[in-house]
């Protein structure tokens, strides 16, 4: 390669990993260098990152609309407002204390209308409790605790991790690099087959199978974190599973089918407590709100 | 040939990471969000900002920028946020907040509301009617502060 054709690459390059904006480097660029040279440069350099690139947010939202419309399609929505609010206030307290407080569709919080103990973090943000969840907590520092795990399971990308990397290749060769925003039908097609297909990944995931145990170790040791951080007692999380170890002894569905033994979570959990304490007096006050939020 | 190369490519590397330093626009990368009065997520709402709005940085205050926005100022979280700066990868998608401006190139690829809508069209059973109505409900923000007061509970 001549030297000035491939200076301007090696700067261009060299200034991407300094992480600067080529954009506005034009007027101050040394002879030899003139601003086309770097916006290819800088086009192949991030040509070669784009190709091989993670799910971007906006994309994550519509796989976990998706996901969450194929659980709503199974499990109805209980349309309940004190509910609803409330279990969204709990929700965003412990969501704005993640390492993740913004996603590109925000977090948003439901309850559904079915007796199993359960609860779901659709990728994005959306998380679903099961009627049955809500019943099986008995304060709102327990509540939290489910939320501040599904919540850590979303920010750990762990729905979105269950697409299978073929599938995104594959993906990714039909949506390329350039900046077209609306495809050919023939595009379209595939695109959605491989959607599709995405989507089962992640629902039998979320559903059926569960994810690795590692994964659930990680949601619950970053979940006490959350709850440190809001205000809540994480104790509250090993009080939950020391009930769930005696209740859910012998019950097989929802939870207890796709998370591991709860006694494995609970030595995980206790290993990992912070050594905050929460205050008393606001806990009763949180306790008598939990009370009149959740008697339906 | 290498010493050269060096000589040439050494002043362009400054350049370089005097514009990092001075990066004055960022993007708004999520759909919706808020620039606040005070640097808290319950704080009022100042201006309402869409995906890519520009925000022009005024200040930073540990994981929040100081903005103005149409004439507005105000505070908005980090992770709202990308930067105009260029990034390989590592930050895309990665655990934790902060995005890099790839992050605006790529909305409306890929996934995109074109390929839901395909989706949908195939799978006519499925609950998204019940999707956007999860999505549309949000509590009013005096509510949540009042939530947090009376529980003793805190956010950033
Ligand atoms: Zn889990």
């Amino acid at each position: 390669m001549k030297v000035n054709t491939c200076m301007p690459l090696a700067a261009a390059a060299l200034c991407i990993l300094a992480g600067c904006n080529l954009a506005g480097l034009s007027g101050a660029l040394p002879s030899g260098l003139n601003s086309e040279h770097v916006t290819l440069a800088a086009k192949s350099a991030r040509a070669v990152s784009v190709a091989s690139r993670p799910i971007s947010d906006s994309e994550e939202y519509y796989v976990g609309r998706a996901v969450a419309a194929r659980i709503l399609a199974t499990y109805p929505l209980l349309r309940n407002s004190r509910l609803t609010e409330y279990v969204n206030l709990v929700g965003r307290t412990v969501a704005l204390n993640s390492e993740k407080p913004n996603t590109y569709g925000g977090y948003h919080f439901a309850v559904l209308d079915s007796s199993e103990i359960n609860a779901f973090a659709c990728p994005g943000g959306t998380i679903l409790i099961t009627k049955g969840m809500v019943r099986a907590v008995r304060t709102e520092d327990e509540l939290a605790a489910v939320l501040a795990h599904e919540v850590a399971h979303i920010n750990h990308r762990d729905g979105i991790d269950a697409i299978s990397k073929s599938r995104w290749t594959e993906a990714l060769t039909i949506i390329g690099t350039e900046t077209a925003k609306t495809y050919g039908s023939s595009d379209v097609a595939r695109l959605t087959g491989i959607f599709e297909g995405s989507i089962d990944d992640v629902f039998k995931t979320l559903v059926v199978n569960g994810y690795g145990r590692g994964q659930e170790e990680d949601a619950d040791r970053t979940s006490l974190g959350y709850l440190a951080r809001a205000g809540y007692d994480p104790k509250a999380l090993e009080s939950f599973l020391s009930r769930l170890s005696v209740t859910g002894r012998g019950s097989s569905g929802g939870m207890m089918k796709t998370h591991p033994a709860t006694s494995d979570r609970l030595e995980n959990v206790r290993s990992s407590m912070p050594g905050s304490a929460a205050d008393p007096v606001m806990e009763k006050a949180r306790s008598a709100r939990f009370a009149e939020s959740t008697s339906f | 040939m290498r010493t050269i190369s060096i000589l040439l490519i050494l002043p362009v590397f400054l350049v370089c990471a005097g514009l990092l330093h001075a990066a004055e626009t960022v993007r708004v990368i999520t759909k919706e969000n808020a620039v606040r009065q005070q640097c808290k997520f319950y704080s009022p709402v100042r201006a309402k900002v869409r995906y890519n709005d520009p925000l022009t940085v005024l200040s930073r205050s540990g994981d929040w920028y100081k903005v103005s926005f149409r004439g507005v100022s105000g505070c908005i979280h980090k992770s709202a946020l990308a930067s105009g700066t260029y990034r390989l990868s590592g930050t895309l998608g990665g655990r934790g907040g902060g995005a890099s401006a790839d992050e605006v190139s790529l909305a409306g690829k890929g996934f995109n509301p074109q390929v839901e809508a395909a989706y949908k069209g195939r799978n006519p059973g499925l609950g998204y009617r019940s999707v956007d109505e999860i999505e549309r409900y949000q509590a009013p923000d005096e509510t949540f502060q009042a939530f947090l007061g009376k529980g003793g509970l805190t956010t950033p």
